[in-house]
């Protein structure tokens, strides 16, 4: 074998693997404080307020990326099923919200909304109806096609590409394929002053970091503290042991199953809410949920949030402190993050060999 | 009939006859437009006020060798919606021109029966199904145009599948391709088939005037453009910024979000606030998540400080905007639905509005007679009946006798005359529009008219120069044909 | 283990069959379906047969194959043309620029394959899926190379001329190197490295506890499958004469995997089985009155339906039939293709 061979599988790669890792996340951080020459808001040091704000919506997009990619995370760790279906899923909460909240306004259906027409339950409300609409249909997926196939982890994942494929064309054909979106209660749609830095900052995002914050902690109490919980868990690290003990399995599969589905349906009505629907967003948002999962590490509940947390400032950060020749190259930018990650973890961050 | 043609003329041509024209523009439209001569010694009040009502030939059927059509839409993708605004635009024209019928009244898309030329039946071999993407919109021509053995095609809808599909027009010269709504500038100023026809405008050329409108009625002195990162969006920002400087004009920062992005709050948090205002070319899905992200980040949008390009006034899109962007400018697409001239309230009542009962999905057509999309495709469809008739249905001998009357078409259209230049590429006349509550929802009114739009700019776009981009074009003052041209409308409602 | 092994189980006679009307079908079939869809449907099936190979010997199902046959035609692409508004326009001869663009694949097939030769199974579906999005994203930010609109006017050599023109010329060429491509692959698995790459398939651990380097097989199984991508690469951007970004976007990323997994991902000749009946679904659903727009919903339902039903798609259909037809006759003989064994397992054990 070459020298090449030794060299990739000894400890020294390993070792100048991690320097690399040490040295990429350092020099953005003192890019950012310090430099950041030719960038729109130079550094942090000399803009505080313009990094402050850009440090927060990168912390707020990664909650709504944390919802999101928990519920895909949350059915593959127990299930090992890759659900493809996710950002179709996800769209399809969201359609059904904006279904749910225009018919409550009364405002006839083909014009959008502003925020000061729509009340707090006329969000809250559309919410809940996204999110059960998409458990249900995760639930009947996974009864009607996946349940079948348990331990064929490649077929189960092109079923939910063919669902995927199916649902995407029928809801262009129902929703049609101009960009919608889902109005803010006016209750969200405000500034507050934060008193640093001078920086008013918008309340929605605000409340799209709370309910990530919630879910993630609710999540945690259900998988920590209660009986199903620790059966997940239990099934997470060897299901043949759960079964054997006398365990439903398939009840735990059912219910994980639905959870992970009104997750992507809750993150469907927010990422509405948040920026649009329309065909193509269910590709981004699996893309999205993949680089999340992909970076936590599959399966781990916290590895989902650092996952989040990474895609989200470097998203945000990119775009705002590369130079500004280069920020077209923002959205690479994610990919190669996660492509470096890999080659150093090739589990994820967080994650574990099945 | 010839007299009302004739009237319709008169009022055109006045804008026309400026002495700063370009002169490729000035060449064209002379050898496109013999009647000019005659006409230009009248005055008219409005460039557009005059244009003559189409009555619809009665129902032709034919025996002779049938002229394959194929009509190639987007019924995927970010336009996938306005497939049927597409074939409204396509069916309308075939049946108010060519003696056709629709199909089906309630569904565009099923195309028409009878029509004929000469004595050369109208057959619509297929209907082509593209998604906004080249590679896409390439296969279909190809199924289109060697399956299914069209001679003609009518489409595609968008700008980069029109660069991909007159390439292809260019391989193949003894077939024609009539344009359906796609507004690339390098279609026809840079590819230059001669058997590709072009009867709407590009995206620049829609933005024209903007810049009479920014800086002699905003008083905007800088301001900063926001665009999609991609040809489209380019070329729409480039039509600003071109007629924007040239009015005097800077554009102190250009700020480019890619495509698919989910979370515009860095770009948003990016646009400066000490400029007078903001070009937004923000399209399909992007648009709405923007202009969330800028309310988010810079509180609610003032109307007077912004300026859209068409996709905040294409009917069927624009309602979702939603009450937030009430006040708001449109560069628009060379298409005015208000205008309250005959020919154009006649288009949207008598034609679109007479041919069909309902435009899935929005339903009502007349008021989405004025979608750049079903305009688009009925102009096109509409140039395409005048070059054969021309030729009396004779599509013999590769086509060249109905590619050299086609490039001699003039459109006496409802919203303004439409000549081909030597690229065979439309000059038009495009309007800028506002945005309103009317009755509690929004709605367009149009501004005003700018006159005999070229792609050129005076000069400034031409073979050599390079496509629209980040950093093109510069910023610069100079004289545009159509300054100082624009004139009020009147509009309905 | 032996019943994992990929089987041809098309025997001699049908081959020849099949091989006779693929030569003769110039004369069989109008210039459309040469032109366009028969040779469509050998390009895609090179593609197809490159992830069939990574996936029935090497045990990775790789969702990278359509990125690094868009690198090849995006290389084409840059090098050949010429006065075009996007791309380098650096005007070599066709021909020159071919092995250009198959040495940039497979570099690039190598240094992928290289990143992502540890992950096994699923991780390495969502690896190679991840590089492939990063050639989307890449191409179509980075203008100087091609943008979102693509390069359009691509020659191909001399020898084929203009592929409208003489679109059978394409065609032999596409059939000649489909067929090469496949007796190269049958080749390769019986090398030693074919062999040893099998043995890693099956049992990672003890190939590598016997002294072989599982990473590097795996690396170098990689860099050979994007070389047979590249040719699939360099023969589209000949027949399409375009490429932009969308051509290696998402759904054809999966319009791949689909014709990959509708022939059958564990047998080679599955590919071409695939890419023809994925070639003809899209060419002709659009003409079935009930579905014409909806057609997208019926590929969907049409995949469906062949995953749930048979795990080695159509070519493990075929394979059942002929073990129907045996059964009679040699009793005791094990099914190739049935559902128990399911190609969809990638862990060797469970």
């Amino acid at each position: 074998m070459t020298d090449f061979a030794t060299f990739a599988s000894s400890r020294t790669a390993r070792l100048v693997g991690r320097g690399l890792l040490v040295v990429l996340i350092a020099f953005p951080v003192i890019w950012v404080l310090f430099i950041a020459n030719g960038t729109s808001f130079g550094s942090a040091v000399s803009d505080p307020k313009d990094f402050l704000i850009t440090l927060l919506n990168g912390l707020t997009a990664a909650a709504l990326y944390f919802v999101v990619a928990s519920g895909f995370t949350l059915i593959f760790g127990l299930m090992r099923v890759v659900n493809m279906a996710h950002g179709a899923f996800f769209l399809f909460g969201g359609y059904i919200a904006l279904k749910v909240q225009r018919g409550q306004v009364g405002e006839g259906g083909s014009f959008g909304l502003s925020s000061s027409q729509v009340g707090l339950f006329q969000w809250v409300l559309p919410l809940i109806a996204g999110a059960a609409a998409v458990a249900g249909l995760g639930l009947l997926m996974q009864q009607l096609f996946i349940r079948w196939n348990q331990g064929q982890e490649l077929r189960q994942a092109l079923i939910t590409i063919a669902v995927s494929i199916i649902m995407a064309d029928q809801m262009l054909a129902h929703f049609g394929g101009v960009a919608q979106d889902i109005a803010w209660p006016g209750t969200f749609d405000k500034f507050v002053n934060l008193h640093v830095a001078g920086v008013q900052y918008t309340l929605t995002r605000l409340v799209i970091a709370g309910i990530g914050l919630a879910i993630g902690l609710g999540l945690w109490l259900w998988l920590k503290k209660t009986r199903t919980g620790m059966v997940i868990r239990a099934g997470v690290d060897d299901r043949a042991m759960v079964s054997a003990m006398g365990i439903n399995i398939q009840l735990t599969f059912a219910i994980a199953f639905l959870v992970g589905s009104a997750l992507a349906g809750v993150g469907g009505v927010i990422g509405g809410s948040f920026a649009s629907l329309a065909p193509g967003v269910d590709a981004n948002w699996l893309l999205n949920s993949l680089v999340v999962v992909i970076i936590g590490g599959m399966g781990s509940l916290g590895g989902a949030a650092i996952g989040a947390l990474l895609l989200g400032l470097t998203t945000n950060f990119a775009a705002a402190y590369l130079p500004a020749d280069y920020t077209f190259y923002s959205i690479i930018f994610t990919f190669v993050l996660l492509a470096i990650v890999l080659a150093v973890r090739p589990l994820g961050l967080y994650g574990r060999p099945a | 009939m010839r007299a009302v043609v004739l009237a319709g003329m008169l009022s055109v041509v006045v804008a026309g006859c400026g002495g700063s024209k370009d002169k490729s523009t000035s060449d064209t439209t002379a050898a496109a437009a013999p009647a000019a001569a005659d006409t230009t010694a009248a005055a008219a009040p409005a460039a557009t006020g005059g244009q003559p009502i189409q009555k619809a030939v009665a129902p032709r059927t034919g025996t002779g060798t049938p002229i394959k059509v194929g009509v190639l839409s987007d019924c995927q993708g970010a336009f996938g919606t306005f497939d049927n605004q597409d074939l409204a635009g396509v069916v309308a024209a075939f049946s108010q021109f060519a003696g056709a019928k629709p199909k089906n009244p309630n569904k565009p898309r099923d195309g028409w029966t009878g029509g004929a030329i000469g004595n050369h039946p109208l057959k619509l071999v297929g209907v082509g199904c593209s998604n906004d993407q080249a590679d896409t919109a390439i296969k279909e021509t190809r199924r289109l145009m060697e399956q299914l053995n069209a001679d003609v095609m009518i489409g595609p809808l968008s700008g980069d599948e029109s660069i991909a599909v007159a390439n292809y027009a260019k391989q193949h010269p003894d077939k024609t391709f009539v344009d359906g709504a796609a507004g690339a500038q390098d279609t026809t100023l840079k590819v230059q088939a001669p058997n590709f026809f072009r009867f709407n405008g590009d995206g620049a050329q829609w933005n024209a005037g903007l810049g009479d409108l920014a800086v002699n009625k905003l008083h905007w002195k800088t301001a900063a453009v926001i665009s999609d990162d991609y040809s489209f969006g380019w070329t729409s920002t480039a039509g600003f910024i071109a007629d924007f400087c040239a009015a005097g004009g800077q554009v102190t920062k250009r700020i480019f979000p890619p495509l698919n992005t989910t979370d515009y709050s860095s770009f948003a948090q990016q646009i400066p606030d000490n400029v007078d205002g903001y070009f937004v070319a923000v399209g399909g899905a992007g648009l709405i998540p923007f202009l969330k992200a800028y309310e988010q980040a810079k509180g609610p949008i003032d109307g007077k400080k912004f300026i859209g390009n068409l996709f905040w006034g294409t009917p069927g899109q624009f309602e979702q905007l939603g009450p937030r962007v009430a006040g708001a400018y449109v560069g628009g697409a060379g298409t005015a639905g208000d205008l309250d001239t005959p020919a154009a309230q006649d288009y949207a009542n008598n034609i679109i509005g007479k041919w069909f009962k309902k435009i899935p999905p929005a339903g009502d057509p007349a008021s989405q007679a004025a979608s750049t999309f079903t305009y688009g495709y009925y102009v096109n469809t509409w140039g395409l009946v005048k070059g054969l008739e021309a030729v009396k249905g004779d599509i013999s001998g590769g086509q060249k006798k109905l590619q050299e009357a086609l490039a001699k078409v003039t459109l006496p259209a409802p919203y303004g005359e439409i000549t081909l230049d030597q690229n065979r590429q439309a000059v038009l006349d495009v309007f800028y529009q506002q945005l309103y509550m009317k009755d509690g929802k929004l709605a367009v009114k149009t501004i005003a008219s700018i006159p005999k739009v070229d792609q050129t700019f005076g000069g400034l776009f031409n073979a050599s120069t390079p496509a629209p981009g980040r950093n093109f074009p510069k910023c610069e003052k100079k004289a545009l044909p159509w300054q100082g041209k624009e004139q009020a409308v009147k509009v309905v409602g | 283990m032996s019943a994992r092994r990929p089987t041809a189980s098309l025997d001699r006679g049908t081959a020849a069959v099949l091989v006779a009307i693929a030569i003769l079908a110039p004369l069989i079939f109008n210039t459309y379906w040469i032109g366009t869809l028969l040779t469509q449907m050998l390009f895609l099936g090179i593609v197809a047969a490159s992830l069939i190979f990574l996936s029935a010997y090497g045990g990775m199902v790789s969702l990278a194959q359509v990125a690094l046959y868009g690198i090849a035609g995006f290389a084409i692409g840059n090098l050949t043309t010429n006065g075009n508004t996007k791309g380098l326009n650096l005007g070599w001869t066709p021909l020159a620029a071919i092995p250009v663009a198959l040495a940039i694949t497979i570099g690039l097939g190598l240094l992928f394959g290289a990143l992502s030769s540890r992950s096994v199974g699923i991780y390495f579906l969502m690896i190679t899926l991840t590089f492939s999005v990063i050639a989307n994203l890449f191409f179509g930010q980075v203008t100087s190379l091609s943008g979102f609109g693509g390069i359009s006017g691509i020659p191909a050599p001399g020898f084929i001329g203009n592929v409208d023109h003489h679109p059978d010329r394409l065609y032999y060429l596409a059939l000649v190197l489909a067929l090469l491509v496949y007796a190269l692959l049958r080749y390769i698995a019986r090398t030693p490295f074919g062999l040893t790459l099998q043995g890693i398939r099956d049992d990672p651990v003890r190939m590598s506890s016997l002294g072989y380097n599982v990473t590097l097989h795996r690396t170098l199984a990689f860099g050979f499958a994007s070389f047979i991508a590249a040719i699939g690469g360099v023969l589209f951007a000949y027949w399409n004469g375009h490429i932009d970004p969308a051509t290696i976007g998402l759904g054809a990323t999966i319009d791949v995997l689909v014709v990959a997994v509708i022939g059958g991902l564990s047998r080679l000749e599955g590919a071409w089985l695939g890419a023809l009946v994925f070639v003809l679904i899209n060419n002709y659903a659009q003409r079935i009155g009930f579905v014409s727009d909806r057609f997208h919903t019926l590929i969907g339902v049409v995949f469906l339906v062949i995953v749930l039903l048979s795990p080695d798609g159509l070519m493990g259909l075929w394979g059942r039939l002929g073990d129907l037809r045996r059964r009679g006759e040699r009793p005791g003989q094990a099914p190739t293709g049935g559902s128990e064994r399911g190609s969809g397992e990638l862990e060797p054990t469970v």
